[in-house]
């Protein structure tokens, strides 16, 4: 990459600079590339403004009729004039507009599980990679205990500590923080594997050589030369994280563990409408998995584009 | 995959000669042990029916009637009971089953590693006068005892002595945690505890059979989506419970049926009234609205339970009035209708409460202990909205559900009471007398709701014989939890189950699954 | 070397002794085992009295220092759920897991190299282009999710496979297997795809890029050059040079296929280790979910110590 290691640039000329990259060029020309991107960013601006395109709010137990349960997508409710477009699920709730607040819940934890496991798993992969000796020995068998944990179990471990600590009146929040915790945690070992690796390669590279000859420090030295240098593979690895991030957190929930049913996430609206696909209320299932597999699937094809066009060899 | 059978009492005793039917079933919960008592619990209990037996058992109706007891009569005043043994009874490996079985099996039952010596609480003393006849004395008059002892099964002393089990062992097990030795219908044949349980008729047993199974395979299958599926393909040929919601489908679908019924839990609201703050939400530490039986009725009304029932439970349940469904001994008659949906009135009667401008709290639910658990709270949490108090629901799987509620860690929860005794007295002992472990009342009462007149009539009801007076007593009992609003009971919860349109089977409302009762046609 | 052997070897055991502590920390979040084993009518009595018997009245610490001593001995306890010991329950379990995961492995392996050496060779192709595409879905949706398609797919509605279970096992000696009988292997078609399909697509891709990275290197050139045929060219030149890091991807990729197997179980009650599992979570059954856990994490860090290992021995470099 030749645009990330320039801190000076200001933002407008990055993007131009972005642009008429190779990156930016093979964008340009990759079909799968652009509509990836346009469906990942419109399921994203739809989730960020779901008070407004919304037609109820969901999360507000008052605005709910218990009687409009069930109601088929595209028809009225038996017993008030309402119209939905999707249908409604078992509660009374729209689906349309669950969907949407759903799927705020969704991004923000992927979105912030992916940070926290980007950001643990990249300062432990320098010092692992930096440093050596100890510090590495026992980073890297952290990381074999956090292999050996599946993710259903570090987050049932958080949500019962975090339920010992929390004051009583804020644990109503608590399962997103534990969700993002237990997700981030089981996200990190990756990330500090490749910046470890690559970090390997980078600290005897010249120009790292010669800035420690200069005197300078390891922090600067980690964080302004090497780090840049192994943003690649880490960029790469973020996308996909957030996908799987995402169908981590319908997993969570499927074994119980997952956003509550008052507040759902994607997740957990599959979860719920995976008990009526039988019994032939299929929308309450199907219009959130294909929300899901949408976003999944684009930010997927994404990641993958993006690894192609971040390896040079392939050009 | 069935053969065509005569379905003739015949075709049964001759079947074990002609290729095996087999019968396959499946349930959400695998029995822990074969041990008849060691463990309390329905899955256990209800399995081990088949092959164990008691003293006196349920019929269809699940009116108690002689099993392995002709006929039973009251000692003096109160003093206790007499039970007559039937003669002839054989136990699976041959013996012969007397007096003698009776006494090790109440020794066994109630001995300190059993979890059913809470069933013999009321007895003093067990005598054999003959072999046929055994006396069991109480220590107070008792005149339920019969009724609450269907579930004491009968153990062989020769064969549990020979094989070093003559005390039930739940830790570590011991030979009859894998293996059964009872009077009943069904042998076990092989037991691969959470994976398959293989029964086989008794040719020894001493009633006429009605079924015509010749084996009986059950495997626990907890995913509910995965039994529907196991039921609709035609893998197994009973499934317990069909969820509710698709209950219509195997109903609709061709080769496949849908058994209902209503079981004797009863669902209902609790809340947490003893004591002087909220626990929960940003309100938590201000005065307990709870305390205040107004808002509890206005909770009450709140509820729109028909609501409830037609989307959630399909129809499939009926409201409910008092902490038994109408069906049990001591039902109140007079009690029977339940406070009416009323918003207007709920609001008003927050207002006169002080509560105007409505509160928040906690509200405790299981997700996977009742039949839609999760989704009931939801919507009660949307009709208590409506009314202006807010709930803050916190649903968790059923092993963090207990000790939460036992820790006092609610301002409202969602309990289910299914009578063990089918008395009323039943969820009074356990759910409105005042706390005393001691005297092991109020045992469940998690909200502490107390009332001095209920703690003096419970002990009246318990020695009570005549059951006019009995019954007028539980009246007055319901009236006072009623008009105090201890419980919000919404619904007795339906059974559901699925089968292949070739099966007859009956359906009792303990929901236990009686082998004995199942035609494959 | 064998200094670092030592070293490595000791961390292991340390690791493997902290996943244990951390293991009872939590179990003691978890709920509590005692209300499943005692009925409705229990006293707290009852409660108090098994609940000294068991041990759990003791801190964790305690609890724990106690099972590694017996498990140190062999002894890994007896079932809350059960009554019975749990190595005994755990042997009878293994085999329908370790089944399920070699098929499935070698279903992700054979279709992974297969689609990924056609995506390689037919690299703008369109249908190249859709296997990609389409391998994601798989990946894009959970697990569970496509577990209960499936069964709705191929059980209910087409009626052609078996919607749970293992169908009929022959018992080899405690060995029970499900690959001696038709109705076993039918059983093993569904769920063997649903924990499968993941790493499938993870060795298509790997496959995929190890294919892209050989084929342009001189050699394979050369080979090109000399005129040999196309299919000489990838077979017995570039295929075989990609094979090395996708065994090894492969081989570590066979531990979480075991590990993950929790919810494929799950969803067709497949009698393995994983539904064990899941019900002892259900349960709280304290040994047997500190018996998995000690089996899997000695699986991974074994897995891990055996590959660090043999780095060692190939390349000297690595032995600081």
């Amino acid at each position: 990459m030749t645009t990330s290691s320039e801190q000076t640039a200001k933002p407008k000329s990055m993007l131009a600079r972005a642009w008429d990259s190779d990156v930016g060029y093979s964008f340009r020309h990759s079909p799968v590339a652009i509509i990836s991107s346009t469906v990942a960013l419109l399921l994203i601006l739809a989730a960020v403004f779901a008070p407004l395109l919304a037609v109820m709010n969901p999360f507000d137990p008052a605005s709910l009729n218990l009687l409009n349960g069930f109601t088929p997508p595209l028809s009225q409710a038996e017993f008030s004039p309402d119209w939905f477009l999707l249908g409604t699920d078992d509660q009374g709730r729209d689906v349309y507009s669950t969907i949407l607040y759903g799927m705020r819940i969704s991004l923000f934890v992927g979105f912030a599980a992916v940070a926290l496991g980007m950001v643990i798993g990249i300062t432990l992969g320098l010092i692992s990679g930096y440093f050596g000796g100890w510090a590495d020995a026992i980073i890297m068998r952290i990381a074999d205990v956090q292999l050996t944990f599946p993710s259903i179990l570090v987050a049932m471990l958080i949500f019962g500590v975090a339920k010992g600590v929390t004051p009583v009146e804020y644990r109503d929040q608590l399962a997103i923080w534990v969700l993002i915790l237990a997700i981030g945690l089981s996200d990190w070992v990756q990330f500090a594997r490749v910046v470890r690796g690559a970090t390997l390669v980078e600290k005897n590279k010249e120009y790292v050589q010669a800035a420690r000859l200069m005197g300078r420090g390891a922090l600067p030295i980690l964080f302004r030369h090497i780090l840049p240098n192994v943003m690649s593979p880490v960029l790469v690895i973020a996308t996909i994280s957030l996908a799987l991030a995402i169908i981590a957190e319908a997993t969570l929930s499927f074994l119980g563990v997952g956003a509550p049913a008052t507040q759902p996430s994607l997740g957990t609206l599959i979860r719920i409408g995976q008990g009526f696909l039988f019994s032939g209320e299929w929308w309450i299932l199907v219009f959130p998995a294909v929300t899901l597999l949408a976003l999944a699937l684009s930010v997927n094809l994404l990641g993958d584009w993006l690894r192609d066009a971040l390896n040079p060899k392939l050009r | 995959m069935f053969k065509l059978f005569a379905s003739t009492a015949l075709t049964l005793c001759l079947a074990g000669a002609a290729s095996a039917e087999t019968f396959k079933w499946a349930g959400t919960t695998d029995p822990q042990t074969m041990d008849p008592h060691a463990v309390n619990s329905a899955p256990v209990l209800g399995f081990l029916n088949n092959v164990y037996e008691g003293l006196v058992r349920r019929g269809k109706d699940m009116a108690v009637e002689p099993a392995l007891a002709t006929s039973w009569e009251p000692i003096g005043v109160g003093e206790g009971w007499r039970f007559n043994l039937r003669k002839g009874v054989k136990f699976h490996d041959g013996a012969d089953f007397t007096a003698e079985d009776v006494l090790f099996s109440y020794q066994r039952a109630s001995s300190e590693a059993s979890d059913t010596r809470s069933w013999f609480a009321p007895v003093a003393d067990v005598k054999v006068v003959d072999d046929y006849t055994v006396d069991i004395l109480t220590s107070a008059p008792n005149p339920i005892f019969p009724d609450s002892i269907a579930n004491w099964m009968m153990m062989d002393k020769g064969w549990a002595e020979a094989n070093s089990t003559a005390l039930p062992d739940k830790e570590n097990g011991n030979y009859a945690t894998l293996n059964a030795n009872g009077t009943g219908a069904f042998m076990l044949k092989d037991r691969q505890p959470g994976l398959t349980t293989t029964l086989a008729p008794f040719d020894g047993w001493w009633d006429e059979a009605e079924h015509n199974i010749t084996e009986a395979v059950f495997t626990p299958i907890d995913n509910p989506a995965t039994a529907v599926a196991a039921l609709l393909s035609g893998d197994v040929d009973m499934i317990n419970p069909v969820p509710i919601q698709d209950a219509a489908r195997v109903d609709e679908r061709d080769g496949t049926k849908v058994i209902r019924g209503i079981e004797a839990r009863v669902i209902m609201l609790g809340f947490g009234q003893d004591r002087d703050e909220l626990k929960y939400t940003a309100m938590a530490g201000q005065p307990n609205p709870f305390k205040d039986a107004r808002v509890r009725e206005a909770v009450a009304k709140a509820i729109n339970v028909d609501a409830i029932l037609k989307t959630i439970m399909r129809g499939s349940a009926e409201p409910a009035s008092q902490l038994v469904s109408p069906a049990m001994r001591g039902f109140s008659d007079a009690l029977a209708a339940r406070p009416a949906y009323d918003v207007a009135g709920a609001k008003a009667l927050l207002a006169e409460a002080g509560y105007g401008d409505g509160f928040s709290f906690g509200l405790k639910c299981p997700n996977n202990r009742y039949l839609n658990d999760e989704a009931v709270c939801q919507a009660v949490t949307g009709m208590l909205a409506q009314v202006g108090i807010k709930a803050e629901l916190d649903a968790m799987p059923v092993q963090n559900y207990w000790p939460e509620l036992r820790a006092d860690n609610f301002d409202m929860y969602l309990l289910g009471w299914s009578p063990g005794t089918f008395d009323h007295e039943h969820p009074v002992r356990f759910l409105v007398t005042t706390p005393n472990p001691e005297k092991k009342l109020g045992s469940w009462n998690f909200g502490g709701f107390s009332n001095a007149r209920v703690d003096e009539l419970l002990p009246m009801v318990q020695s009570e014989i005549d059951d006019g007076k009995r019954q007028a007593m539980m009246d007055e009992i319901t009236s006072i939890y009623q008009s105090e609003h201890a419980y919000v009971p919404m619904y007795v919860q339906p059974l559901v189950w699925g089968a292949q349109d070739n099966i007859e089977l009956t359906q009792r409302p303990d929901n236990f699954f009686i082998l004995r009762w199942v035609t494959v046609n | 070397m064998l200094s670092y052997i030592i070293r490595r070897v000791l961390q292991s055991v340390l690791v493997l002794l902290i996943v244990g502590l951390v293991a009872f920390a939590m179990f003691t979040f978890m709920g509590d085992p005692i209300d499943n084993m005692l009925g409705q009518e229990r006293t707290q009595e009852d409660v108090d009295r098994l609940r000294a018997r068991l041990g759990l009245d003791q801190p964790f610490v305690v609890q724990y220092v106690k099972f590694i001593l017996s498990a140190l001995q062999g002894n890994f306890g007896v079932s809350y759920e059960q009554g019975r010991p749990v190595a005994q329950i755990l042997a009878e379990r293994a085999p329908a897991t370790l089944e399920l995961a070699l098929v499935s492995g070698v279903f992700a392996l054979g279709a992974g190299i297969v689609l990924g050496v056609f995506t390689a060779i037919r690299r703008n192709g369109f249908m190249a282009q859709m296997v990609m595409t389409i391998s994601l879905v798989g990946v894009s949706l959970p697990t569970f999710l496509i577990g209960i398609l499936l069964i709705y797919l191929f059980s209910v509605e087409l009626d052609w496979l078996p919607s749970f279970g293992r169908g009929e096992v022959v018992d080899l000696g405690g060995w029970t297997t499900g690959f001696l009988t038709t109705s076993g292997l039918r059983a093993l078609i569904l769920p063997a795809i649903t924990l499968g399909l993941y790493q499938m697509t993870l060795i298509m891709r790997l496959v995929r890029s190890q294919m892209l990275e050989v084929l342009r290197q001189d050699y394979v050139r050369f080979a090109r050059a000399r005129g040999l045929p196309e299919r000489a060219v990838l077979f017995r030149h570039a295929l075989k040079n990609t094979m090395v890091p996708v065994i090894t991807v492969a081989g570590l990729q066979l531990g979480s296929i075991i590990a993950f197997a929790i919810i494929t179980e799950t969803v067709f009650q497949w009698p393995g280790v994983g539904l064990l599992f899941i019900n002892a979570i259900q349960f709280v059954d304290i040994p047997v979910m500190a018996a998995y856990l000690m089996l899997i994490s000695v699986m991974f860090v074994g897995i891990n110590l055996l590959v660090d290992l043999l780095y060692v021995a190939i390349d000297p470099r690595l032995r600081t």
